[in-house]
């Protein structure tokens, strides 16, 4: 009976080829991209999972509230991971990580130096801790002595061409020697060392092992032994600020008691993250890799989710427009003697075998695609061919598409009494269209809630490269490193300055796109009590800074190099000057300090206030800045006259030569970093675009074959209009007009739903777009475009067919 | 006797008024008889049918199908006698499109999970009997109307039932066709077959041995 089954569902598809290749093309593509949403969902919620007992690490954060700022941090003081060791028995293991960012490591025995983008100090238990394997090496002394370092399989290969590399010596920045103990594989993809490349021992770190609470620079980890209450040991972690951090700054800062800092409203909150939280739920300015968004994956399961819902609903909807042809069929299978359990199984199988050859199609179309997704992604995604797991999820998933996708005819259709089928009049009710029409709407629905979500994206990241950001991004070529051309930098400025096409340069390690950041918090001369605090950014820059990008003083003058006293002398931005309380002339001459400590403090003069521009992401308020001119050789910015970069590369790659003989020469360009900043978003958008495209495909994929269907249900009624004399145009309008009310509908649902969780999206950006009518109005129109286009087809088609032929056939 | 009505109604409200479908109406049938019911359209041959198949239901009256009284049967229960006793034998064939010859006529036996091995040996039996093997592999739009009447005559007998209902069976052939089949139904009651035809043609009314007129909803034989 089963092989019957098979055999009638295959019968069953063959002789009707057009909506079986519509299903299972649909369900193919819906659920191809639904497999790809859900391989990037479980990448990002199995973010750091890898590690071993991943459950057992968490990382020490920090909420710091001093002097009227406040500062979440997933960096903390350096003395903490030894604190947490020595008293919490539950605390087995710490390690730290001293970022390093980008440094320069050369062979000794070359000339020419290599980059490593993401370097970290890291203490000696960090191997044992997260049971990293070394490919060479020993894991339990490896990174114990100073100045030894582990790298990875790419980083080795890259300075040494080969693995086996341990003894061997790296030359970091031209100036300290680090010897190779130990080299592992590269971090997996979705962990939160993904980027790293270069380990080095904590041991050379001397600040790591200075007892000093005050400054935050060390992410620090720490595992615990199993069965520990986090939540228990959340409590214990308040007392540290007593025992520890209160005595530091007491000895630090004279005339500060615990007292005076608690009663100023100051506190610092110490709590933990699990691991495997950090990539989804932690977001602190600096991280150790990028993290992600748990509301990207909200969106994207959305997404996906109605993908495969979308496929699935063309399935019931043209399985409801064939009943009249199956009812008939019921009809004559009752009258043999079948049963209704036979015939759901019967149209079970056939829904079966079209999910199942879909399934198989999906398989195929997303390992084809999945290149182009991670792509569009970032991610390193593969499809677990290996894991048992996967085929499980396979198969649950054809069971419950099978069965959602099958129910309307086998629990529907085969309920219908034979004689009323086969008289073939009566059963043609309404509330099989009122159930056509609710899953047509919903598909255009989601697809109208798609499109504007699409065009909001779109839109707000248009708004944010369009922004006037106070500074001038075009045309300023950024060379990276330039510390690497040592003191000779200021002669590599004034020979690039010459070239003609260069118009201005600047040298700082500071810049409004991502590079170094530095904050302190400082005082008004005369205001030093703690609670007057302002929490700044400092800057070191040069006199030609403001000119190069166009910032705009908006009073008192630029910094200039002749005199002396400008080392003194600080420039800061409206929102520094808010905070201070002054206006903008007042403020020049006033002096403020960065220092509380012993002595007379140091005192910096105002001598200019620069309008606010945006030198972090669009998503915040633009913070406090101050400008100091002083040498910091990080990066330089050059101003081009044009945007003609013919031989303006080349000469300044000379120069670079000259001056910085086997250093790398890298630059970008600063729109170019700028855009880079936002990346999740323009993912978003694309994928986004992208998602929307298909389930747009796929509900006219539908609304197709439903007009399709339509039409040649309507044939007699076509023919007796047209002998009644309707035109073409008549009967199409009329045949069209029918699916443009559903589509109506469609939008008047989506637009609001699609206009308010736009609009939730949008409130993550401090400056940001308004949802407009037009935006609305526009992704109504397409919507309705589309489905005219669809159904149109159809519909004079039927239009202009030859009456007699139709009314010939009954 | 195989099935009696006693005293049958059956009607449908039609603004506010009943409009009966069947009125009163009284039938014996013995078996092996072979009944050619004939009347008008609208007369209620069709609902008669439907209510000797026991696929639709009567408002009012008695029905006896051997022993069984079938009003007070579930629904579960007179589908189970009707498949068992009863083949049925339309107008319009209405062979399954997608099944070949033998398969039409093999589905019965599937839904009466019969054994494979049993299954052929019966299809066999039936496509020889009458003369259709060499078509056994065709789909039903391959074959003439007579044929087709052929292979749902075929699957109605396959399951050996008591009793025939034929609602027109050679309402869409050509007499030579409608010929055949009617001498093929007359060879059948020989055999034992009970059959119920309805009919228009006087021709074909007359193979029966018994003709009952209806009228009405009612049987009105005068």
């Amino acid at each position: 009976m089963i092989r019957n089954y098979f055999k009638m569902g295959l019968r069953g598809l063959k002789n009707q080829p057009f909506f079986t290749l519509i299903n299972t093309l649909g369900l193919a593509i819906g659920t191809a991209g639904g497999l790809l949403i859900a391989l990037y969902v479980y990448d990002e919620l199995n973010h750091d999972e890898m590690f071993a007992d991943s459950d057992l690490i968490h990382r020490i954060d920090m909420e710091i509230k001093f002097g009227g700022a406040e500062i979440k941090s997933a960096e903390s003081a350096a003395p903490l991971a030894g604190a947490l060791k020595n008293d919490f028995p539950e605390v087995e293991q710490t390690t730290r990580f001293r970022i390093q960012g980008s440094n320069l490591f050369r062979d000794t025995q070359k000339t020419d130096n290599i980059k490593e983008l993401h370097t970290t100090y890291a203490d000696s238990t960090l191997l044992e801790m997260f049971d990293l394997e070394l490919i060479h090496g020993n894991r339990k002394t490896a990174l114990k002595k100073p100045n030894t370092l582990v790298m990875t399989r790419t980083a080795a290969e890259n300075h040494f061409g080969s693995v086996d590399v341990v003894g061997k010596n790296l030359l970091l920045n031209n100036k300290e020697m680090y010897q190779v103990t130990g080299v592992m594989e590269d971090l997996p993809s979705n962990s939160f060392l993904k980027d790293y490349t270069i380990f080095m021992a904590m041991a050379g770190n001397v600040a790591s092992r200075e007892d000093i609470w005050g400054g935050n620079n060390y992410f620090t980890f720490i595992k615990v032994s199993p069965d520990t209450s986090m939540e228990k040991f959340q409590l214990q972690l308040d007392g540290l600020l007593e025992k520890y951090v209160l005595p530091w700054a007491t000895r630090t800062f004279p005339g500060m008691t615990a007292e005076s800092f608690l009663a100023s409203g100051n506190y610092i909150r110490y709590h933990s993250i699990p691991l495997t939280d950090i990539h989804l739920h932690s977001n602190n300015k600096v991280e150790m890799s990028k993290v992600g968004d748990m509301q990207n994956v909200y969106i994207l399961s959305f997404i996906g989710f109605f993908l495969i819902f979308l496929a699935s609903v063309n399935f019931m909807n043209l399985s409801t427009a064939h009943s009249l042809k199956r009812a008939k069929e019921v009809g004559i299978r009752k009258t043999l003697g079948s049963n209704r359990g036979q015939l759901i199984i019967q149209f079970l199988t056939e829904s079966g075998i079209v999910v199942f050859v879909s399934m198989l199609l999906a398989v195929l179309v997303s390992s084809i695609a999945l290149p182009f997704f991670n792509d569009l992604a970032g991610r390193a995604i593969s499809i677990p061919f290996e894991n048992p797991m996967f085929y499980g999820w396979l198969i649950l998933i054809t069971i419950i598409l099978g069965l959602i996708s099958g129910s309307y005819p086998a629990f529907v259709i085969s309920k219908f009494a034979p004689i009323d089928t086969l008289k073939g009049n009566s059963f043609q009710t309404s509330s099989k269209w009122n159930m056509r029409s609710v899953l047509v709407v919903f598909q255009f629905g989601v697809a109208v809630f798609l499109i504007v979500g699409t065009l909001v994206v779109f839109q707000q990241l248009k708004f944010i490269q369009n922004k006037d950001l106070g500074f001038d991004k075009e045309q300023v070529l950024i060379i990276n490193d330039t510390y690497a051309a040592g003191d000779q930098v200021n002669a590599m400025r004034q020979e690039i300055l010459n070239l003609s096409a260069v118009q201005n340069a600047t040298v700082s390690s500071f810049m409004p796109v991502s590079s170094s950041r530095s904050s302190t918090s400082f005082f008004q001369e005369g205001k030093m009590d703690q609670q007057y605090a302002i929490q700044s950014q400092v800057w070191k820059v040069d006199e030609h800074y403001l000119n190069t990008l166009d910032l705009k003083l908006i009073s008192g003058r630029n910094f200039n190099g002749q005199f002396v006293s400008d080392s003194t002398a600080v420039i800061i931005n409206e929102s520094t000057l808010k905070t201070l309380g002054l206006d903008a002339e007042e403020a020049l001459g006033v002096r403020i300090t960065q220092e509380v400590e012993l002595g007379e403090p140091l005192y910096f003069k105002i001598i200019g206030v620069v309008q606010d521009f945006h030198y972090e992401s669009l998503r915040d308020d633009i913070g406090a800045l101050a400008l100091f001119m002083d040498r910091s050789t990080g990066y330089m910015a050059i101003k081009l006259k044009t945007a003609d970069l013919t031989d303006i590369l080349s000469n300044i790659e000379n120069i670079w030569a000259s001056k910085a003989p086997g250093q790398p020469f890298d630059y970008r360009f600063m729109d170019d970093a700028f855009e880079t900043s936002y990346k999740e978003e323009q993912r978003l958008g694309s994928i986004f675009m992208v998602f929307t495209c298909l389930s747009i495909f796929i509900a006219c994929l539908g609304l197709f074959a439903l007009a399709m269907y339509n039409a040649q249900t309507r044939t007699k009624e076509i023919g007796v209009r047209k002998v009644l004399g309707a035109s073409v145009r008549q009967i199409t309008f009329r045949l069209t007009l029918n699916f443009l009310k559903l589509v109506g509908v469609a939008i008047l649902f989506a637009l609001p739903l699609g206009w308010y969780f736009m609009d939730i999206w949008l409130r993550d950006f401090t400056y940001r777009i308004q949802v407009g009518w037009q935006t609305l109005g526009f992704a109504a129109l397409l919507v309705i475009f589309i489905a005219i286009f669809t159904v149109s087809f159809q519909a004079i088609k039927a239009a202009i067919a030859n009456p007699v032929k139709s009314l010939r056939t009954e | 006797m195989l099935l009696k009505l006693n005293h049958i109604y059956k009607w449908v409200k039609s603004g506010g008024r009943r409009v009966f479908l069947l009125n009163d109406l009284n039938l014996t049938i013995e078996k092996g008889e072979f009944i050619s019911l004939m009347g008008p359209s609208g007369s209620g041959k069709s609902t008669l049918f439907n209510v000797i198949a026991m696929l639709d239901t009567f408002d009012e009256g008695d029905y006896f199908f051997e022993n069984e009284t079938i009003h007070d049967l579930n629904s579960k229960q007179k589908t189970k006698l009707f498949n068992e006793n009863i083949g049925f034998i339309f107008q319009a064939y209405h062979l399954l499109d997608d099944l070949t010859v033998y398969e039409n006529i093999e589905t019965p036996l599937l839904y009466k999970k019969i054994k494979s091995s049993e299954r052929k040996a019966l299809v066999a039996d039936m496509l020889d009997k009458f003369n259709i093997v060499g078509k056994k592999d065709l789909f039903p739009h391959q074959l003439s109307g007579g044929q087709q009447q052929l292979v749902g005559i075929a699957r109605a007998l396959i399951i050996k039932p008591k009793l025939i209902l034929a609602d027109e069976p050679t309402g869409n052939l050509n007499s030579t066709q409608s010929d055949e089949i009617m001498q093929l139904f007359k060879d059948l009651n020989t055999e034992g077959i009970t059959i119920i035809q309805a009919t228009h043609s006087e021709s074909n009314a007359a193979y029966g041995s018994r003709l009952i007129k209806l009228l009405d909803g009612s049987v009105n034989n005068k």
